[in-house]
């Protein structure tokens, strides 16, 4: 072949990332657009009528329905993403400063692989009318009644969310603060800072990127499971993700269905850059940090 | 301090887990305490169960299946990212890495949509085909820092020598990339054995272990479903222990190269060029 050896490693590369590439196309860039072009469509007793129309959009965005739902579904996704990101800070920070090995982290890791259904069933048992809180409590005499708030609420959602996400959280954590060696805080507290200073103005800022990931995953996760709430949550935990997931299974509403998932999409992203200007706001972001300091000499 | 909370964090993450355990063992059909004794009654009810081998087997199948898939195309796609620079490089690595931003109900109704429109049925190739995408993503961030301390160089290096392209590739690419390879391949597995949110969407007739315990739940609440749930735990168990394991005998076996089976590396790029080097002078030794 008349190639030189860097358009050879061309056409090798493309032969090489063809089949994922493809892949990824057919079946991932296709039913995206898919869906958006039903969103904009009809469905009138079964039969997708093909016309453009902003309908769907219009109808769910008026229904109160599903701002309500779409609260509940935001409010467990934020709950869970804090609960989990700032519990599972102090965890990662003594697993990556302190600790001498690793088990602790491989222990923690191994649970991400219990699986999922697994945990709702256990916190629907610990947490249930007959369950082991509630039983215990009664033995005790601490209460009379069983406790019925505990489950079927999205008190019990979050927890449950909250359990399942941990690992993941854990996980994003170390690996963003292995990143800020241990030298950057020697350096740090040389040159005059407090504890507190060195964790809201070096580890907090070096490890931004795997913050914001850790929560936006757990985020999403979380406010998009429709499975834990319906299991979990009862008749006020009931989320979008819930309605979006009724109107494609049994006889639903396709193309209404897919608008639904297309607004709590966007509203997903809104969280995104509030979250992020939230941290900028806060002066946990890095950038512009620099000529900030000149001023305020620490 | 810290490390007292570290030791709550993983009570708070094994408690119910070990509440489960325990209960799938309990004599009676009692959910609490006090226990009441040991027995293996519910296991043998699980496993007497028709729909419950059925779909133990299918989950075994689907994981297998999409395992395997993910691989093939992880690794081609990982072998093509090594080669690639610039925008090319970033628009591939973008797109296979685009599908883990988005919630898996989301992922479920585009592929239903999707399956409807080409005509394709809903069965266990539908699944296996949505656990491939839900777990590609996952495959190729394990790989991400073997991909992006690779010194092409080192096979260019192995070619000078004489090597064939094959060669090279068998002698200094596959033993690099292999232990994260094999490590990815094992995540994937259980992520598929575990996955419910999109199954529900896209299986047809044969439920997966997920689906069947999930549909269980809806309905009863009953000490069967302790059994089957510890069922599908202990085989993710044994599944990620081996394979840590695995993984570790043959890091052991090689070099002293030290890296964790998650992807998490502990190590500078510039050290692990260094140890790379060092660990295909090796195999390069006997190809004179």
């Amino acid at each position: 072949m008349g190639l030189n050896i860097a358009q050879r490693q061309t056409v090798l590369s493309s032969v090489l990332a063809a089949p994922s590439m493809a892949f990824m196309l057919v079946f991932f860039v296709f039913p995206c657009l898919l869906l958006l072009l039903y969103s904009f469509w009809t469905a009138r007793s079964f039969v997708i009528d093909p016309t453009f129309n902003l309908d769907n959009y219009a109808r769910t965005l008026t229904a109160a329905g599903f701002w309500r739902t779409g609260f509940t579904g935001l409010n467990n996704g934020l709950w869970t993403a804090i609960v989990s990101v700032v519990l599972s800070f102090p965890a990662a920070y003594y697993i990556v400063y302190r600790a001498r090995g690793n088990a602790a982290f491989y222990l923690i890791l191994l649970s991400w692989f219990s699986s999922y259904l697994v945990r709702v069933y256990a916190w629907r048992t610990i947490l249930g009318t007959n369950g082991l809180i509630n039983s215990t409590l009664m033995q005790w005499g601490l209460i009379r009644q069983p406790l019925e708030f505990l489950l079927f609420s999205p008190f019990a959602s979050v927890i449950t969310l909250v359990h399942i996400m941990f690992p993941f959280a854990l996980l994003l954590l170390v690996s963003a603060l292995r990143d800020v060696k241990q030298d950057y805080l020697d350096a740090a507290r040389d040159l005059g800072a407090t504890r507190t200073q060195v964790l809201l103005r070096v580890i907090i800022p070096m490890a931004y990127k795997g913050i914001v990931s850790a929560f936006m995953f757990t985020f999403i996760l979380a406010a998009g499971d429709y499975i834990t709430p319906q299991l979990l949550g009862g008749r006020d935990g009931v989320t979008n993700g819930l309605l979006i997931a009724n109107q494609f299974r049994s006889a639903g509403n396709w193309p209404l269905g897919a608008a639904m998932a297309f607004i709590t999409l966007g509203l997903f992203i809104g969280i995104y850059l509030v979250f992020t200007q939230l941290l900028r706001a806060l002066r946990l972001a890095p950038g512009l940090r620099f000529h900030e300091q000149e001023h305020k000499p620490c | 301090m810290l490390r007292l909370y570290l030791w709550i964090y993983l009570l708070f993450l094994y408690a119910p887990i070990v509440v489960i355990g325990m209960f799938s063992f309990h004599s009676s059909a009692s959910l609490v305490f006090p226990f009441e004794g040991w027995s293996l009654r519910w296991y043998v009810q699980i496993f007497d169960s028709e729909t419950f081998r059925s779909s133990l087997y299918n989950s075994l199948l689907v994981a297998s299946l999409s395992s395997l898939a993910t691989t093939v195309l992880g690794a081609t796609v990982a072998l093509a990212l090594i080669r690639m620079k610039g925008k090319v490089r970033e628009a591939v690595a973008t797109l296979c890495a685009a599908p883990i931003a988005l919630p898996g109900l989301f992922l479920g109704i585009a592929l239903l949509s999707a399956f409807a429109q080409m005509g394709l049925n809903r069965s266990l190739l539908t699944v296996t085909i949505a656990h491939t995408l839900y777990a590609l993503p996952f495959f190729v961030a394990t790989l991400r820092s073997r991909i992006d301390y690779f010194d092409p160089s080192l096979e260019e290096a192995a070619r000078d020598l004489g090597a064939s392209p094959i060669q090279a590739f068998r002698m200094v690419t596959l033993p690099i990339l292999r232990p994260s390879l094999i490590g990815a391949a094992i995540l994937v597995f259980a992520l598929s054995f575990d996955e419910l949110i999109i199954t529900v969407f896209v299986s047809g007739n044969d439920t997966t272990l997920p689906m069947m315990v999930w549909s269980m739940m809806r309905r009863t609440v009953d000490p069967t479903i302790n059994a089957a749930s510890m069922v599908a735990f202990t085989l993710s168990l044994i599944v990620i222990v081996a394979a840590g394991a695995a993984f570790w005998l043959q890091q052991r076996a090689k070099t002293s190269y030290r890296t964790s089976p998650t992807g998490v590396d502990a190590h500078e790029p510039s050290d692990r060029a260094t140890e790379e080097r060092a660990q295909v002078v090796r195999p390069l030794q006997g190809l004179e």
